[in-house]
């Protein structure tokens, strides 16, 4: 066993050193973490042995630190406001990246086409502390341009950070002016590998633009358009921090519509310094995260097997 | 066969390295207790200093100073690591629990919690050593800090000595007050303010009358239980009844006043989402905002600001637990070496030598001399730049250029005015409504700052805060701290 153990290893050595690096990193920052859930069970208490120690020597308290989330509405709020925005953003992301992609692959003059994609695209990379500042240039409520614009037009300046309503669709608008630029690139660089020809030959046989989207380059972008999906989905359950924190810039009256797993795990942290009842949040969001990329794998695997992830 | 063995190999082979690893760690923890334990050291030993403050240039430079003039006394060197003040609470709730080698530690009611980090075991108990090495300590400061800082008994840390009473005092932008002949001799309510306030939104459109962030909570006549948690206690109180601050008619009738002001736009309309007003203070567009006061307070907001400022109170001088327990320096409960770091914080807090070195810095360097006890900042100074009320002892410290001969005696006057506050001494246990506690938390973050600064209106969110606050369990955790502090009051009150 042993012997044909270790022949093995040689036998793949270069494979292995392959994966190794991968391995290690993996090993760090997700399977050594996993010991530190113990901490969701724990009341944790500091001893000067260190942490491992206090970890294992903190008092046992079951499932107590999970009762502040279901005590009150916090854990209902939460995950439905990580769910219902991830959706909007899968979703409206998926059109708005697509159709861009599809327009720039229209535009003839190349040199504005990547004028245009370079303009697109710059927004992911800012900083969300930046893009939070930009949002508040707008929506400032005493020198805020849209208020500015408001006023002048004799309309009653509106309180951008007390104003639940708004919200959902600022967070939106303002998720899709950072990714869809981003996103649209993985669909143009498909589209710019499907066969010309074809559109040649719908274009003989009288297609007109609509027509040739319709049933050429939709079709043939349906893959990927599964497989980005599906990726999106797995990480349902991981909500945005820096858009939900940064953007609406913390503010307390806004929390029924913007506070989602991440933020609420870290206010909670930062607040109480509760370690035990903030890894209790984090698993709760693990295990829920875990269910959801099951079940639409599974609903994928019904569906059209070869596009599943497993 | 071949491809389960090879990935129970890889399982195999990753399971071995992660036990190598956590055996690592065991293994190194092992050997700092060993050493611990050996006691009688020849070599001096390095205490390493945690402390709150934006970091300094010159730190390590005047440490190394330090440490010669603390070698010498005490046979140990200082290493001191400074974390700035907005993230102090939070890297120093992780560099705690993840067990990171240090000594002393910054801590306060409002900064790193005090009782709380005592209770979950942060700090050591120091009741032996400060009797054993901290006689100095003793002898010096004022009694009332240490019973004060006592938590269920027993001390954890040594407070500075420095102003002992709070007082909210209404600070005024004197520019403006002398430019629109106002005259603040009467002010002393919130309401009270009014006339001025309307003056300068009037006059001055460009100003932010009343200067607040969302840390802000109106001046009433409770003490809280918890920093700026909802549970609180009156001052003149005699029934000793805990209750929710939200459903005082005091609380009531201020935030109605509060948000009379923001609607009159007297209030910045982001109040209740920035972090301070900072911005305000350093261009002068302000007339008026609240602050905590102490003797000579003007003189310092003036050299901070570069105008001058005046101020009148809004308070009493109360002697609070909060205000007690404003600046301590802890030992860590992983200190390696505890009995030299108490021997440290005695000779901070008992020697000037060494107490104006860690606050000034290196004379010739950051100073100079002007008088026996008074000193001047040179150019070098701005390279270490430390805030004097955190690190120990203020009344052995140099004066300043301007300050009065008797800046110290005006402390102690201020001190002996101050009035106890019914539950000094009383710290509230939450550990048995921890789970409420947070789901409290979380609720005054939604609602607490957009109430106190008067953003919203509270005849219509303050009976939904209330309900929210019913529904995290409020009642229960005042349930509890009644019958906390009942049994206080039993034992220290008759």
């Amino acid at each position: 066993m042993a012997g044909s153990f270790f022949r093995n290893l040689i036998r793949n050595r270069a494979m292995l050193l392959m994966v190794l690096p991968g391995a290690v990193w993996f090993l760090f920052f997700s399977y050594m973490p996993l010991i530190g859930t113990i901490a969701a069970f724990k009341e944790y208490r500091f001893s000067r042995q260190g942490f491992w120690y206090s970890l294992t020597h903190s008092k046992n308290v079951g499932w107590d630190n999970f009762k502040y989330l279901f005590n009150t509405d916090a854990a209902y709020t939460i995950t439905r406001n990580t769910l219902l925005y991830n959706i909007a953003f899968i979703f409206l992301g998926l059109v708005f990246s697509v159709a861009l992609a599809i327009i720039l692959s229209e535009i003839v003059n190349k040199r504005m086409a990547k004028l245009y994609q370079t303009g697109m695209f710059l927004p992911y990379f800012l900083s969300w502390v930046i893009v939070g500042y930009f949002a508040f240039s707008f929506l400032s409520m005493d020198r805020g341009l849209l208020n500015h614009t408001l006023e002048s037009f004799g309309i009653d300046s509106i309180q951008w950070y007390n104003e639940p309503k708004y919200w959902p669709f600022i967070l939106i608008f303002v998720s899709l002016w950072k990714s869809a630029g981003y996103n649209s690139v993985v669909y143009l660089a498909s589209i710019m590998g499907i066969d010309k020809s074809l559109y040649e030959a719908a274009m003989i046989d009288g297609a007109n633009k609509w027509q040739q989207i319709r049933n050429i380059t939709l079709p043939l972008l349906k893959p990927i358009i599964i497989i980005m999906t599906l990726l999106a989905v797995g990480r349902i359950f991981y909500a945005d921090f820096g858009l939900f924190y940064n953007v609406p810039r913390d503010s307390g009256t806004l929390y029924s519509v913007t506070n989602v797993i991440d933020t609420y795990v870290y206010r909670g942290l930062k607040t109480t310094g509760e370690i035990g009842m903030s890894t209790a949040a984090g698993l709760y969001q693990s295990v829920v995260g875990f269910i959801l990329v099951m079940v639409s794998n599974f609903i994928v695997r019904k569906i059209d097997k070869d596009s599943a992830l497993f | 066969m071949g491809k389960s063995t090879k990935s129970f190999g890889l399982l195999s082979a990753a399971l071995l390295s992660f036990s190598l690893v956590l055996g690592g760690c065991g293994g190194g923890n092992g050997n700092g207790n060993a050493a611990d334990s050996g006691g009688g050291s020849e070599k001096p030993v390095e205490l390493i200093w945690y402390t709150i403050g934006t970091p300094q240039k010159d730190v390590d430079t005047v440490m190394e100073k330090v440490s010669e003039y603390t070698k010498e006394k005490i046979n140990a060197t200082v290493k001191m690591k400074m974390i700035d003040w907005g993230d102090y609470q939070q890297k120093m709730q992780v560099l705690v629990a993840s067990g990171e080698p240090m000594d002393i530690i910054f801590t306060s009611a409002g900064g790193f919690d005090y009782v709380q980090n005592a209770r979950k075991g942060a700090f050591l108990q120091i009741d032996d050593l400060l009797q054993k090495y901290g006689k100095g300590i003793i002898d010096t400061i004022d009694p009332a800090f240490l019973s004060g800082s006592k938590v269920d008994g027993h001390n954890y840390g040594i407070p500075a000595n420095k102003e002992l009473p709070q007082q909210d005092v209404w600070r005024f932008n004197k520019n403006l007050l002398d430019k629109y002949n106002l005259d603040i001799s009467n002010v002393r309510s919130l309401e009270s303010l009014e006339p001025l306030l309307k003056t300068i939104k009037e006059k001055e459109p460009n100003v932010t009358p009343f200067g607040l962030d969302k840390n802000h909570v109106p001046t009433v006549p409770y003490d809280f239980l918890i920093t700026n948690m909802p549970m609180a206690v009156k001052l003149d109180t005699t029934d000793y009844k805990v209750v929710n601050i939200l459903e005082t008619d005091e609380m009531k009738k201020a935030l109605r006043t509060m948000h009379k002001y923001y609607k009159a736009g007297y209030i910045s309309p982001e109040a209740a989402t920035v972090g301070s007003t900072n911005d305000l203070t350093k261009s002068g567009n302000w007339l008026v905002d609240r602050a905590q006061t102490q003797p000579l307070a003007e003189n310092l907001w003036a050299a901070a600001y570069g105008y001058p400022v005046v101020s009148t109170p809004a308070s009493d001088p109360i002697i609070t637990n909060a205000s007690v327990q404003g600046s301590i320096m802890a030992i860590s409960a992983n200190s390696e070496h505890p009995e030299k770091a108490m021997e440290f914080l005695n000779l901070l807090n008992t020697d000037p030598v060494l107490r104006n070195m860690v606050d000034s810095g290196i004379e010739g360097v950051h100073y100079e001399k002007i008088g026996e006890n008074r000193i001047r900042n040179l150019e070098a100074a701005k390279n270490y730049d430390m805030p004097s009320y955190s690190l120990g002892n203020n009344m052995i410290l140099y004066l300043n250029e301007n300050d009065p001969d008797d800046k110290w005696e005006q402390f102690k006057a201020f001190n002996a005015k101050g009035v106890p506050s019914p539950i000094l001494g009383f710290n509230f246990d939450s550990t048995k409504v921890a789970t409420e506690m947070a789901a409290i938390q979380n609720v005054k973050e939604q609602y607490w700052s957009s109430l106190m600064t008067g953003t919203v209106d509270p005849d219509e969110y303050l009976p939904i805060a209330i309900e929210k606050f019913k529904a995290a369990g409020l009642d229960k955790v005042i349930a509890e701290a009644q019958a906390q502090l009942d049994a206080w009051v039993a034992e220290n009150k008759k």
